[in-house]
């Protein structure tokens, strides 16, 4: 009934996205720390979205991860935005205060084009 | 002399009780029971999802704080109903006190992000606001937490 969390990453102009799936929960450390790294990797990733549709769970130690992750990217001047969360993981943003400091979208598609406008 | 019927006095009617070994991970466990057995009580699907990631951090802390992990404590878990109320009571061995429970500091999500707190700490600040009402009960042997979530319902109480 577990399922353990998973990550792909691509590279758009000036941002990175990390597609997570599974749970995030203290599992999910290596995997999160990894993608971010590999996304981050390209010089011109000022933005990482994090895009959680295909995620079923999110615990404590999973937002301890999320909350590692911004912190990470802010000490390196880049913006953290998220995208998929279901209505109660955004409520969890929400009274955790992470949607304070990550911009959400409902979906990946929104939060990408949002990112990188059509050229003029 | 006209009497006036009263409505008998409702006692609490006894859900569900079962045990889980302390391995991490078996807070799932507990979660899904728990949305098993209160699916038809009415709650609506915030409130449930909500009782089922307080069971789950409840059950985390039980595991790992109340229990240490050691697999062969168990952490016992019961559900009932009090009227429009779902209480779940979750027991471990450890008859203290969690270390977050008599911790005053609250979690700052903008001093962890300064590196002034640890990213962790999150478990009872999101019980807390996920039901309606937490009650924690130790007697040294055995720590209870209970979570308490109205239904806004109260059709399945027994009356007596």
């Amino acid at each position: 009934m577990t399922s353990a969390c998973e990550a792909t990453t691509r590279a758009l102009p000036g941002a990175a996205v990390i597609e997570l799936s599974g749970e995030v929960d203290g599992s999910a450390a290596t995997v999160l720390t990894a993608a971010y790294e590999q996304a981050t990797g390209q010089a011109d990733a000022r933005t990482v979205v994090l895009d959680f549709a295909a995620v079923d769970y999110i615990n404590s130690t999973g937002i301890a991860l999320i909350v590692s992750v911004l912190a990470r990217a802010r000490a390196e001047r880049r913006k953290v935005v998220a995208s998929g969360l279901s209505p109660h993981y955004r409520e969890i943003f929400d009274i955790t205060r992470l949607s304070d400091f990550i911009e959400l979208f409902p979906d990946l598609d929104r939060a990408v084009s949002q990112l990188t406008p059509p050229a003029a | 002399m006209t009497q006036v019927a009263r409505p008998a006095p409702r006692r609490p009617r006894r859900l569900d009780t079962f045990t889980l070994a302390s391995e991490p991970g078996n807070e799932r466990l507990a979660l899904a029971r728990v949305a098993g057995t209160v699916k038809d009580l009415g709650l609506p699907d915030k409130q449930l999802e909500r009782l089922k990631t307080a069971v789950a951090e409840a059950t985390m802390n039980a595991i790992e704080h109340g229990n240490g992990n050691r697999p062969e404590l168990p952490v016992e878990i019961e559900v009932t109903q009090h009227g429009n109320e779902v209480v779940v009571a979750i027991t471990d061995q450890g008859g203290e006190a969690h270390p977050s429970e008599t911790s005053p500091e609250e979690p700052d999500l903008a001093r962890k992000l300064e590196g002034g707190q640890s990213p962790r700490g999150w478990g009872l600040f999101l019980i807390r606001n996920m039901v309606d009402a937490m009650d924690v009960t130790t007697d040294g042997q055995r720590h209870t937490i209970w979570l308490t979530m109205r239904t806004g319902g109260a059709a399945h109480d027994e009356r007596v």
